[in-house]
């Protein structure tokens, strides 16, 4: 080596490779290669690669009746492909200008009801067949190979090399043995992850602020309204009838916990009509209220049996007795449906006495506590 | 406690008019049972005219002011009995009267008082096939009708004499705002029936029949009386508009085709998983087992 | 490189060839696509089940980019303005009314959500199916834990992705379902309600959810799933497939065909036939008809609200669970409600994604394992993962347990208490039951690896006895017993597994080969009935002298 070369940057003028440089290109001239025939080559790459192909099908001859079958069988897929992606293209700018129009109405039973299904049709079909031409030439008219790729396990010189690199630098970095840079590197990471947690906050509510879960919009002398804003006398409603109300107040009706069953009791449903301790005298005459969501997972339980006197929940299927206060008698439900004290204002409406006295809805942690 | 109501017979004509500022409506139409009961059925119904029914017609016209009272009036006095109402009497001893009693009082663990019931309610359990019962059960099934309809107008000639009670609505019972009927179908009807009617499963064996098929009429009095476990919906409650509105959205929606292919019964997820496996996965592991075979 | 001038030997002369040179003068990428064209991949039809997973994901990518153009993530309240009638004028989210636009409005609108919708259910369903290949040919054993947690996360994140998709268009089945997900998120003990409240920004409803689920849904969850997707792939490629015993194949090799073309041409193939089959279905079985479900109202629900299949288990084991809130000292509650849901799914995940170690611990087997088991080899994992699914299919079925019980008039409670019973009792049996197939299947491999194939030829020995011929697989020892030994791959049972039948003549009306040809094809290809006849010699019934028994009956 000459001084020249010492220098970092510096070939000295000439283009040579580092002493590192090797591989095939120096086991292979290119003059040697040309020489090669494509399927040689094609092998020794393979080889370079760790893969060995052992055995070949060839794919059937050229010329043969089973070729030629072949070839149309691909061929006839791919056409259809492309004239059902045609076909795709005509009836989704089509309809509406040389077709029919493709908006739906409800009173429709002609070419809007086919317009989707035409759409999936031909869309699948397109793609359904250019995958099953595509297999058929794999399968049909591709040779067959049957190649063997090594598998190597990992190289202990790897490893041992790596880890020395690895090491060095620690070594040179002497973290372990600076004890002051190792605990204010880890104070510091400390820190930055905390603050780096911290907008998170943003999104944590007091959840036991003002008592949001345990309140509703009920309170004395709210009228019981229907969904459209009526309010309700108790001459409205038949007995054995169910009526969903809401508190009268504005957007009451889109309130999620304020929804509440309004019942009048046949007689026989009154007469064995056992309310809760305290509740005694929460009903009104033969009406009695009860929240409609769920105390299990909060769906609206309404799918009510005036013969059995039964609640049932559709989305877990607990059951409620409401001549026994709302008590769940079936089901993954533990609470009764918290009651409504009602009673009738001047006016002769059915109105609140108070808000529920129980928190509505499906049971929390410190649901008793509030 | 106080078994009795307050209002609980207050007279349907002080009901206050409800306000509806969402909805575009039409006037009020009179009580049901007004327009000289002149008793228009259902298209299909309306074939069926026969002297027997216009003299139920006529009898019933006597009954008429306590029928405006539609649960409690209990009017036992009517004794003109008419050549229909008589036929129904005779009909009744026929196949009725083991459950519900010689004078429509009911026989206890059997069936029910009939007294009061109304003829809407024995359009339903008639026409629908429910009545006569074959043998106790959870619920009764649904099933042809076992009387032809002379034979349930007199059934319900001699009922509707005997207590009155709720009568069938006249006019045409689609007649109501299709998104109203929508909005109160989800709120009322959707969550024993489902989203489309398609019906749904009640508590030990009972079950809220599917919707298709079923006749405006039956709709119409299923609401007016509620049959069996179904709540009832009183006119104060569902105003006959609103009964219409939504015998309107659940035959539109049944009648309507589906825009997005075929509707596997529309049963939301339950159907969708089982397509998604018995076609979607079985058809994709039919073709990965076609692209290993050998060629 | 300086040394490729267009005159040097072996350099490019066609165009293609030039363009190819010059674009790895600038990046080098022959050696690596080199490597990667000749990778071999074993050729099994169960590899092919995460690719159905990979393609349904790739679909999802590109027609939920297509739904957000049109879909508004926002609870404002606006009236129905649009072309469905039945809904037209009330009032609903913004949210259901640009899904109701999409759908009716939107040309092609309604087919892409469809596509969309039918993409998520296979993605799930195809990611289970693999998972159970996975399980049950032991594929996740040393060194591939890694990439088996990895999937247990993807199938969970999966999960998640379906839940806040399915929460979007804010209908009335939705929402009950993002009711039931608030009162889940309230069940957890202590942090419960503050769970909520960040989630929610406030009791339920409130107007942020839909908006956070959506960028959850098309951001959050996507990122972290093509992500683990991307190192699921990367894994896999660098320890190589797996590949069940067979000729050849050892635990130090991979046999198959080369990526490029079979491979490649297959998985295209593949890649089509998913789209096509999403596509179908999406245009021609209509799913989540949102505007027959209508506009979400916390006062209204419909019977039979179920959630998609894959989420059904949890509804069913919250519907099976008992009435069990636990009450502690000061007024506090575990409600009923967070046993069936955060611990059974919890627990059933935890499980789900420690089996590896589990197994290993057990077994005390640490060794890397490159070669597949049959299922019938290992039956205690088996009979595990069998139970594991019964317990999963009962919490399913349970899920529907109201929609069995209305088709088929069964009592609801009845068809409760059968799914409380059945989830603890039939798990035990399907065990039982697994292990007792494994064995037989194992011991009828050995009998015939043993005694050979039956051949369905009776003999009659000259005392009388009758006989059936056996057809050995291989040499045999000194009392005609085979002595092939068991190596973990299929034992042939039938003749024509072996070579015993003739070659089926091509052409489906019409013959397109000449049966002379076929035969001599079969000689020179030394297999089937033809090879055989020509090598052995026969006795004159024309079967083989030695007939796979020995030539006098065993005392």
């Amino acid at each position: 080596m000459s001084t020249r070369d010492s220098r970092p940057g510096s070939t000295g003028g000439a283009d040579v490779a580092g002493p590192l440089h090797g591989g095939p290109d120096d086991d292979y001239t290119p003059e040697q290669l040309a020489a090669m025939p494509r399927e040689e080559l094609d092998r020794l790459g393979a080889r370079y690669d760790g893969v060995e192909i052992l055995h070949v099908d060839p794919g059937p001859e050229p010329g043969t009746p089973v070729e030629r079958r072949a070839v149309r069988q691909v061929g006839l897929t791919f056409a259809l492909a492309g004239l059902a992606a045609l076909a795709f293209v005509v009836v989704y700018v089509g309809s509406g200008w040389f077709l029919p129009d493709w908006h739906w109405e409800i009173t429709d039973s002609g070419w809007s009801v086919l317009f989707t299904p035409l759409l999936g049709a031909l869309m699948g079909l397109a793609f359904i067949l250019v995958g099953v031409g595509l297999v058929l030439y794999t399968k049909k008219l591709l040779p067959h190979e049957t190649a063997v790729q090594d598998k190597h396990d990992g190289s202990h010189f790897d490893r041992v090399t790596t880890g020395a690199t690895l090491v060095g630098g620690l070594h040179d970095s002497g973290l372990a043995r600076r004890k002051l840079l190792t605990r204010s590197l880890a104070f510091m990471g400390g820190g930055l992850g905390l603050m780096l947690l911290m907008p998170l906050g943003g999104l944590i509510k007091n959840p036991n602020k003002g008592d949001p879960l345990g309140t509703t919009s009920w309170a004395e002398g709210v009228r019981l309204v229907r969904d459209d804003g009526t309010p309700i006398r108790p001459g409205d409603q038949e007995p054995g009838s169910l009526e969903t109300v809401f508190p009268a107040v504005p957007g009451g009706n889109r309130e999620s916990d304020a929804p509440t069953m309004l019942f009048r009791l046949r007689p026989e449903q009154v007469d064995v009509l056992r309310p809760r301790e305290g509740h005694e005298d929460f009903n009104y005459g033969d009406y009695v209220a009860f929240s409609k969501i769920c105390t299990h997972a909060g769906c609206p339980v309404s799918l009510y049996e005036q013969e059995t006197s039964r609640i049932l929940c559709p989305c877990h299927q607990s059951m409620f007795d409401i001549t026994q206060g709302a008590k769940p008698i079936f089901g993954p439900a533990t609470r009764p449906l918290p009651q409504l004290p009602i009673t009738v204002d001047d006016e002769g409406y059915l109105v609140a006495r108070s808000d529920y006295i129980e928190a509505v809805g499906p049971t929390y942690w410190n649901r008793e506590r509030i | 406690m106080s078994t009795t109501n307050p209002q609980s017979d207050a007279q349907p004509d002080d009901v206050t008019p409800r306000g509806r500022a969402r909805w575009s409506r039409r006037p009020a139409e009179g009580a049901p049972a007004a327009a000289a009961r002149a008793r228009r059925r259902s298209k299909h119904r309306r074939r069926v005219v026969n002297v027997a029914g216009l003299m139920a017609a006529l009898v019933l016209t006597g009954t008429l002011y306590s029928a405006l009272s539609p649960a409690y009036a209990t009017d036992e006095g009517t004794t003109t009995a008419s050549s229909a109402e008589a036929a129904g009497r005779e009909l009744y001893e026929r196949s009725c009267i083991t459950c519900h009693g010689e004078n429509l009082e009911g026989v206890p663990n059997r069936g029910p008082s009939l007294i009061g019931v109304g003829e809407a309610a024995v359009y339903f359990q008639v026409h629908t096939g429910r009545m006569p019962l074959v043998r106790q059960e959870a619920q009764a099934p649904d099933k042809p009708a076992v009387f032809s309809d002379e034979e349930i107008d007199q059934l319900m000639a001699y009922v509707q004499a005997n207590g009155g009670g709720p009568t069938l609505p006249s006019g045409d019972l689609r007649d109501g705002d299709l998104a109203l009927g929508g909005e109160l179908f989800r709120l009322n009807c959707a969550s024993c029936h489902n989203f489309v009617g398609a019906g749904g499963a009640l508590s030990s064996g009972k079950r809220a029949p599917s919707l298709d098929d079923v006749s405006d009429m039956e709709i119409y009095t299923a609401m007016l009386t509620g049959p069996e476990n179904m709540p009832v919906f009183g006119d104060n409650q569902l105003t006959p508009d609103e009964k219409r509105a939504i015998i309107n959205y659940v035959q539109t929606i049944h009648e309507q085709a589906d825009p997005g292919g075929a509707g596997v019964g529309r049963m939301g997820p339950v159907a969708e998983g089982l397509v998604i496996w018995v076609v979607g996965v079985s058809a994709l592991l039919f073709g990965i087992f076609w692209m290993g075979s050998k060629a | 490189m300086a040394a490729r001038t267009a005159t040097a030997p072996g350099a490019p002369t066609s165009r293609l060839g030039k363009v190819a040179v010059e674009f790895d003068d600038r990046l080098i990428v022959a050696g690596p696509l080199r490597r990667t064209l000749n990778k071999v991949f074993p050729d099994h039809w169960s590899f092919l089940l995460g690719e159905i997973a990979l393609y349904a994901f790739i679909i999802l990518l590109l027609s939920g980019t297509y739904l957000t153009f049109f879909f508004d993530a926002s609870m404002t309240e606006v009236v129905y303005e649009g072309s469905y009638a039945p809904l037209r004028g009330v009032e609903m989210s913004a949210a259901y009314d640009s899904a109701l636009q999409l759908s009716f409005d939107v040309r092609g609108g309604l087919f892409m959500r469809q596509i969309h919708h039918w993409a998520a259910l296979l993605f799930v369903a195809a990611i289970v199916v693999h998972l159970f290949r996975i399980f049950f040919t032991g594929a996740f054993r040393r060194p591939r834990e890694t990439n088996w947690l990895i999937g247990v996360v993807m199938l969970v994140l999966a999960l998640l992705m379906g839940v806040t998709g399915y929460t979007l268009p804010d209908d009335l089945l939705s929402g009950t379902g993002l009711r039931i997900i608030s009162a889940i998120l309230l069940s957890v003990p202590v942090i419960g309600t503050w769970a909520h409240f960040a989630v929610f920004n406030g009791d339920f409803v409130g107007t942020e959810i839909i908006g956070r689920f959506y960028i959850a849904h098309v951001l959050i969850i996507p990122a972290i799933l093509l992500a683990l997707i991307a190192v699921h792939l990367l894994v896999l490629v660098k320890q190589k497939h797996t590949q069940f015993p067979g000729p050849g194949r050892t635990e130090h090799n991979v046999v198959g065909n080369r990526l490029f073309p079979a491979f490649a041409g297959k998985a295209t193939g593949l890649l089509f036939i998913v789209f096509g089959v999403c596509a179908a279905l999406g245009g021609l079985v209509q799913i989540n008809p949102v505007w027959l479900w209508g506009p979400y109202n916390p006062s209204q629900v419909s019977a039979a609200s179920q959630p998609d299949w894959y989420i059904m288990f949890l509804d069913g084991s919250t519907r099976l669970f008992p009435a069990w809130d636990i009450n502690l000292p000061g007024d506090y509650t575990i409600p009923a409600l967070f046993w069936p849901t955060v611990v059974v799914a919890g627990l059933m995940f935890t499980a789900l994604a420690v089996y590896p170690m589990v197994e290993r611990k057990l077994t005390g087997d640490t060794a890397s394992h490159h070669l597949l088991q049959r299922p019938r080899d290992v039956p205690v994992r088996t009979s595990l993962g069998t139970m594991a699914i019964a317990f999963y299919v009962i919490l399913m079925l349970s899920g529907g347990n109201d929609v069995i019980a209305e088709k088929f008039d069964i009592s609801l409670n009845a068809m409760t208490w059968v799914g409380r019973i059945g989830v603890i009792i039939i798990p035990p049996i399907v065990y039982v039951f697994t292990y007792r197939i494994c064995l037989g299947l194992e011991r009828h491999d050995r009998e015939v690896l043993e005694h050979g194939i039956e051949t369905g030829v009776l003999r009659r020995l000259p005392h009388g006895e009758f006989i059936e011929v056996h057809q050995p697989l291989g040499p045999v020892d000194e009392h005609g017993h085979g002595i092939l030994a068991y190596g973990g791959a299929p034992v042939p049972k039938r003749m024509n597994q072996v070579g015993g039948a003739r070659r089926a003549i091509r052409g489906f009306f019409t013959p397109i080969e000449e049966p002379s040809r076929v035969e001599l094809e079969q000689r020179h290809e030394d297999h089937g009935q033809a090879a055989a006849e020509s090598a052995r010699e026969l006795t004159s019934s024309g079967r083989p002298a030695d007939g796979g028994r020995p030539q006098e009956p065993r005392d």
